[in-house]
């Protein structure tokens, strides 16, 4: 696999620059899973929350960023986990612009992304300039896992 | 980046008496959704007294999976039922929160939903 430059720890990880599609969107889920379940003592429905909170907020980068560009453009993800605090939080970044207004609001089948963000984090907080669109998105009491090395 | 491998999805679709039942097994996101809502059309066209959407085997079902389940039963209530089978942190959990459970019938087994459906 390309490498995105990403790297990986225990309190890390953070792939940058990975394209905004719906196949990296699934492949940087999938890899940020096992980084979750290998370094966090995380209960099933835990794990469940924080990776589709994540999928969402990537899902969200892939559909509507570049939705008026020919091609798509950049995504990156910043996961950082502070042991102090206990804090886990997971940054997705791109350089585009939601589209959200237009697109989700033509079927009531659609928008539920930001919901459930919502609802599945702690704290989600959506910041869209024009220069970009930053979902923060954190975790409070979240646990390392005691045989995690790195 | 290879995304196939990481998000792929099984359908299957069987006839219980009347009712069609579509199987899906593994990931519902962006990608496999449209698969599904290909799915439910076709279990349609048979013209089945009612739909259920066994979802026990999915793995991950992220919102667009969730839009195609509202989506059909936009599409089939009044004329054919709809129903949602789910039990699960990655998968009921999540569509009750989000309230996708007050328009759409989620059941925890087949069984329920069947009986809930002949009957």
């Amino acid at each position: 696999m390309e490498d995105f430059g990403q790297r990986d720890s225990r309190t890390r990880f953070a792939p940058t620059n990975v394209p905004a599609d719906a196949a990296c969107a699934a492949q940087m889920r999938q890899d940020f899973s096992a980084w979750l379940k290998r370094y966090f003592a995380l209960d099933p429905t835990k794990v469940s929350d924080v990776v589709l909170a994540v999928n969402e907020a990537l899902a969200n980068a892939a559909e509507f960023a570049y939705s008026s560009a020919s091609q798509p453009g950049a995504m990156n993800l910043l996961a950082a986990y502070d042991s102090y605090t206990s804090v886990l939080s997971v940054t997705v970044t791109d350089e585009g612009a939601w589209r959200i207004a237009d697109s989700e609001r033509k079927r009531a089948s659609r928008g539920r992304g930001i919901p459930l963000m919502r609802a599945l984090a702690d704290r989600a907080t959506i910041d869209s300039t024009a220069e970009g669109t930053r979902v923060r998105l954190e975790w409070n009491h979240v646990t390392a896992a005691q045989n995690a090395v790195n | 980046m290879e995304g196939a491998a990481s998000s792929s999805c099984a359908i299957e679709e069987r006839h219980i008496d009347s009712v069609c039942v579509v199987s899906v097994a593994g990931v519902v996101d962006m990608l496999t959704a449209p698969e599904l809502e290909k799915a439910i059309s076709e279990a349609a066209k048979s013209s089945p007294s009612a739909v259920v959407v066994d979802m026990s085997d999915v793995e991950f079902l992220a919102s667009a999976g969730m839009g195609v389940l509202i989506a059909a039963q936009d599409e089939l209530a009044p004329a054919v039922g709809f129903a949602v089978v789910a039990d699960g942190p990655a998968t009921s959990r999540p569509l009750k929160l989000v309230g996708v459970t007050d328009v759409v019938d989620l059941y925890a087994t087949l069984d329920e939903a069947l009986g809930a459906l002949t009957s």
